[in-house]
């Protein structure tokens, strides 16, 4: 696709979002030349909105309640609009590994799109569990590298609300760099994903969606961190790549905020730039497997 | 549950092996002693020096009459210390470098633990 449509195409709120961050990670060029000894050490794991994860494990002891809610809208036509708020607890045992459970709510405003059934409700819908492991820590390395997996329960669909049986099990590599020490920072996500799901018919559906990604995050202001985040998604019938169904891009600004010591919060709101959906023409989009818009929002109280 | 749900769960046995031998490793090595105490809301010294892929254990000493939290990002440790009393956080090796600590309940107070 000519790289001026998918330009062309952008939401206004996208391109205004963008303009933005671009303005601000652009003073990062001058960083250097600014009073440093305001900006501190900061952990990386949320400070790139959180679609893409920072490598830090957090710090040995530490309790933390983290509400964190994952909202999609925009289908085929139609009305479409679904969320998810894990209430999970989050326990560093020691300096290598973190763990966070806890139930899942999700919400679903659905009308007239098409290949879904109309649905307005809320439900507690299962339970999510991570378990992440430092692989290479900073220091003799520049990029720190932490492995995550993250077993999923659901008893209703994440797409569509209907009634399912759902076990899903996300693996992700998650790395990031400083490029200017305490201000600027790169990060990366490889993410695995497989599920299998049985519905009313009794038959399990298997499928996999497989992601990489790449985040800027720029500390503007000491604990004030915005940057941008990139997705490219590509979703598969079957656990391991089986059948190709269809890809999407992703890219959106991501905000960071320690609100105080024991506080902070961590959002991003991405739109898909480019997508291509098997057996739909024009595929510009893939609303199928995927949503027009995604957001989440992300607080952590720690205890 | 299905083979391949079964084959799934067996992929992560060893990386949940790995986690826990971490989780029950991590204090058995005894690490070098330093020492450093908080008065006036300043780090005494205020610049530590350690060596380099040993464990270490920092005894924390509070000389305040408030309690600190003596707290590291990059050093991955928190303890909080009431006043008059002293405390003790243990660290994993570290590459040589220059690791940040400071006081989580007065952010101001401030040091650096050079390890070479």
């Amino acid at each position: 696709m000519p790289v001026f449509r998918v330009i062309h195409n952008l939401p206004h709120g996208l391109l205004i979002s963008l303009g933005a961050t671009a303005i601000f990670l652009s003073t990062a060029a001058g960083a250097k030349a600014q009073d440093d000894s305001a900006f501190h050490e900061i952990e990386t794991k949320y400070i790139f909105g959180n679609f893409t994860v920072g490598s830090s494990t957090g710090i040995e002891g530490e309790k933390a309640f983290e509400p964190e809610t994952e909202a999609d809208f925009g289908k085929r036509g139609g009305s479409y609009g679904a969320g998810q708020t894990a209430l999970e607890l989050e326990y560093t045992p020691n300096q290598y590994v973190q763990f966070e459970f806890g139930p899942t709510v999700s919400y679903f405003d659905i009308h007239n799109v098409p290949g879904l059934d109309d649905r307005n409700m809320g439900t507690i819908n299962g339970f999510e569990g991570d378990f992440r492991s430092v692989l290479i820590d900073r220091g003799p390395s520049p990029i720190a590298v932490t492995a995550s997996i993250e077993p999923e329960f659901h008893s209703r669909d994440e797409t569509s609300g209907g009634k399912v049986v759902n076990y899903g099990l996300e693996n992700r590599l998650e790395a990031d760099t400083e490029l200017i020490k305490n201000r600027l920072f790169l990060g990366f996500n490889l993410l695995y994903e497989p599920e299998t799901t049985r519905a009313d018919l009794g038959t399990w559906d298997k499928e996999s969606t497989f992601g990489v990604s790449s985040a800027l995050a720029f500390q503007i202001i000491p604990k004030v961190v915005v940057g941008a985040d990139l997705w490219y998604l590509r979703h598969y019938d079957g656990v391991t790549f089986n059948a190709f169904t269809g890809d999407a891009v992703y890219l959106g600004p991501t905000f960071y905020w320690q609100v105080a010591s024991k506080v902070l919060m961590s959002a991003a709101w991405e739109y898909q730039i480019a997508g291509h959906e098997v057996g739909v023409m024009p595929a510009t989009l893939d609303l199928t497997d995927f949503s027009r818009e995604r957001a989440r929002l992300l607080l952590e109280f720690e205890f | 549950m299905s083979f391949t749900s079964v084959r799934s769960i067996m992929g992560v046995l060893p990386f949940a092996a790995a986690m826990l031998a971490a989780v029950t490793g991590a204090h058995a090595q005894q690490g070098a002693a330093i020492r450093i105490s908080v008065k006036g809301r300043h780090f005494q010294p205020a610049e530590l020096q350690a060596p380099a892929n040993q464990p270490l254990a920092i005894t924390v000493r509070n000389l305040d009459t408030t309690p600190m939290e003596f707290e590291s990002v990059s050093l991955r440790v928190e303890k909080m210390v009431t006043a008059g009393a002293e405390g003790v956080v243990h660290v994993r090796p570290l590459a040589p470098g220059r690791y940040e600590f400071f006081d989580d309940f007065h952010q101001e107070t401030r040091g650096i633990l050079v390890v070479q």
